[in-house]
């Protein structure tokens, strides 16, 4: 049993299972969207997209190139609350709320990606 | 550039990962800890206030408390944050400056700047493997010549020594294994524009590596290899090398010529001097027995040449089996006065002091001298911080093996036409240096000449091409003319070979045809070469050198001439 493999693993995981809850909050209510949720996803995004630096091959490459865009999705929803919550006068509106939910959406998207490939590379291995 | 980006990304995996837990935590913190305003009243911290507060804090500036004064549960909370955020930060700090300091690192950021700059050149250059003492002299004079170079080294220390050197910091160099092939390609070896290459490392076997691999990837480069051992010089003549460059037998070549045939000789120590540097005017060496102190490497050679020119000498060696079978030889140092009395110092005219150590050199030529004032010296030089001790020593002639080697690379590599020039010469008879040094003698100033190739093509060839339209043929004395002058003024050169195709004339006379093509070896002074690159290039020089007329310039003029009938 590999520790350096279990850790990849998890933190690809995890990161697709917390992206994944906070979209489909979003799905259902938009104004019961915690700012936690996301802040939870993106540091988890963070985190997995540096366990997948320095692998070279072309599969480390494409998993590198779908994280760093779950990443950059995750970035712009915070900004954009950030920004709606802090630097405008309306706040919070739940406009701005559907278009956090939309680009957790994205993100989520390329964690299936991502979480793909790896179940792919598992499953060619074990053959 | 991808391996450093990659070795980076690498190292910076465990800090980065630090960081973000570290303050994704510190942010939950804070936000969830309730605080107060101002006023007193409570309200809980934003994710903006929190996420500002803690990098302020993690990177160790520490603005202040927002929005107001911490409440106890706040300030109990980033004391305990506290340590770990920016330990999590030197964590990073100290990581990325450790990979600078790296050693793996450095090394692979200082091939890939070599490989690039080498990349860059886009001017003629030679790679050189081994910068000695040799190599940093051919450096030096590559770089004075107009070409460039390419240094591979095996020592570090030495290539950190380049840096120094104002003339040697630009040129790209790299330490390592030289005779590797991965460091040669990038060295340049496939490159367009690389000349040639020179193997110049004190180590024979790696020289004999180095032109074996150049031949194998590349077999059309000129591969010039330094070979002190017969069997290693045999070995890389037996698959092409161009040039295997002996200092010992070049050395031993010129003393025989010395002793054969002084007039040859002056005739090649005039060519292959440094330009502008004064002419020696060789005395004849004494007919007489010789001694020969030293029967190594050197002294062997030096032995059958001797033996060529029917000079009567005398060997001191202290090896046993050297001095075995040669009548009158003398088994010793050579250092002290007994051996030399009994080779009979008192009666020998000159003395070869070719062992293989500088400090017994020096001594043999004391002690000889101080036997017999009047003897003639020969000394073998093998270090050059020995220079000032040599000079000193006032010995005729001195064979500095680094000097005899680098001048001799010089020669090939730029002046390939030379080193034809001096065969032939060394086969003919004296009429033939006689005839040359009297020419030579008359256009030079008692300094040594430049030695330099014409090839008339391209840019050069068009001054002929355009004599040519108007049909006018161009002869080699039209070029030794000074064309820039009125009245008809002999530039101060003198051909020496003239190559076309495979036939080659030597000392062509000025009523000589050129083409297109041809190549032509001229010595003289720098002057003159300046002048004939000028006529060369400029359309109506060689045309108005010709025929005393002016060229018609513009195309409109030449085509009314043409067609109103010459």
């Amino acid at each position: 049993m590999n520790l350096e493999k279990v850790v990849f693993a998890f933190f690809i995981v995890l990161a697709l299972t917390i992206n994944f809850g906070f979209f489909l909050g979003g799905m259902n209510d938009v104004s019961s969207l915690q700012p936690v949720g996301l802040g939870a996803a993106l540091a988890v995004s963070l985190i997995a997209t540096i366990i997948k630096f320095g692998d070279r091959s072309q599969l480390g490459a494409v998993m590198l190139a779908t994280s760093l865009v779950a990443d950059l999705q995750l970035v712009i929803a915070a900004l954009v609350w950030g920004y709606a919550a802090y630097a405008t006068e309306l706040g919070v509106t739940s406009q701005v709320l559907f278009g956090v939910s939309s680009l957790s959406g994205g993100a989520l998207l390329a964690n299936l990606v991502s979480v793909t490939l790896l179940v792919g590379e598992t499953l060619s291995i074990r053959r | 550039m991808n391996d450093i980006v990659w070795l980076t990304m690498r190292r910076m995996r465990r800090p980065l990962i630090t960081i973000i837990l570290v303050f994704s935590v510190s942010v939950l913190g804070m936000v969830l800890i309730p605080g107060h305003d101002a006023q007193g009243n409570a309200i809980s911290v934003g994710y903006l206030d929190a996420a500002y507060f803690i990098a302020i804090l993690e990177t160790s500036i520490g603005f202040g408390e927002i929005p107001a004064g911490f409440t106890g549960a706040q300030r109990l909370y980033v004391l305990i944050i506290l340590l770990p955020n920016v330990v999590a930060w030197l964590y990073s700090i100290g990581t990325i400056l450790s990979l600078f300091i790296d050693p793996q690192f450095r090394s692979v950021v200082e091939r890939s700047r070599f490989t690039r700059r080498v990349k860059d050149l886009h001017e003629g250059f030679f790679i050189v493997c081994g910068l000695g003492h040799t190599g940093s002299m051919v450096v030096h004079a590559l770089l004075h010549r107009g070409y460039r170079a390419v240094v591979l080294e095996q020592r570090q220390d030495i290539i950190y020594g380049m840096l120094l050197s104002d003339e040697l910091a630009s040129v790209p160099a790299l330490a390592g294994d030289v005779s590797n092939r991965s460091l040669l390609e990038r060295a340049g070896l496939n490159h367009e524009k690389c000349l040639g290459i020179m193997a110049l490392t004190n180590d024979d076997h790696v020289n004999l590596n180095i032109a074996i691999t150049c031949k194998l990837l590349r077999p059309g480069l000129p591969v010039l290899a330094r070979s002190e051992t017969p069997r290693v010089t045999a070995n890389m003549t037996s698959f092409g090398t161009d040039y295997v460059i002996d200092p010992f037998a070049i050395f031993a070549q010129a003393l025989f010529l010395d002793f054969s045939s002084p007039v040859k000789y002056r005739a090649l120590d005039w060519l292959t001097s440094v330009p502008g540097s004064d002419l020696r005017e060789l005395l004849q060496p004494p007919a007489g027995r010789w001694l020969l102190c030293g029967l190594g490497r050197f002294g062997s050679r030096v032995a059958e040449r001797l033996d060529e020119a029917a000079v009567p000498y005398t060997v001191i060696d202290v090896h046993a089996d050297r001095v075995r079978g040669r009548t009158g030889a003398v088994r010793g140092r050579g250092t002290e006065a007994q051996t030399l009395i009994e080779a009979g110092v008192s009666e020998a005219v000159g003395i070869i002091a070719c062992t293989g150590d500088d400090v017994d050199n020096l001594s043999i030529i004391m002690t000889a001298r101080d036997l017999n004032p009047g003897l003639s010296v020969v000394a073998r030089q093998e270090r050059n911080e020995n220079d000032l001790l040599f000079n000193a020593s006032k010995a005729n002639v001195v064979a500095r093996r680094s000097v005899i080697i680098a001048r001799r690379v010089l020669l090939v590599a730029t002046t390939p036409l030379l080193e034809s020039f001096l065969q032939h010469l060394i086969r003919q008879d004296e009429s033939f240096a006689q005839r040359l040094t009297a020419r030579l003698q008359s256009i030079l100033n008692g300094k040594a000449p430049a030695i330099w190739t014409v090839h008339l093509e391209g840019r050069l060839a068009t001054g002929l091409a355009e004599a040519k339209l108007e049909g006018v043929s161009i002869q080699l004395m039209h070029l030794l003319h000074h064309s820039r002058e009125d009245e008809q003024q002999h530039l101060p050169c003198l051909c020496l070979l003239l190559e076309r195709g495979a036939s080659r004339t030597f000392l062509p006379e000025p009523g000589h045809d050129l083409h297109a093509g041809d190549r032509l070896l001229f010595a003289g002074r720098e002057s003159a070469q300046d002048e004939i690159a000028w006529s060369l290039s400029e359309p109506g020089a060689l045309f108005g050198s010709a025929t005393g007329r002016i060229m018609p310039a513009g195309a409109l003029w030449r085509w009314l001439r043409r067609s109103s009938g010459k």
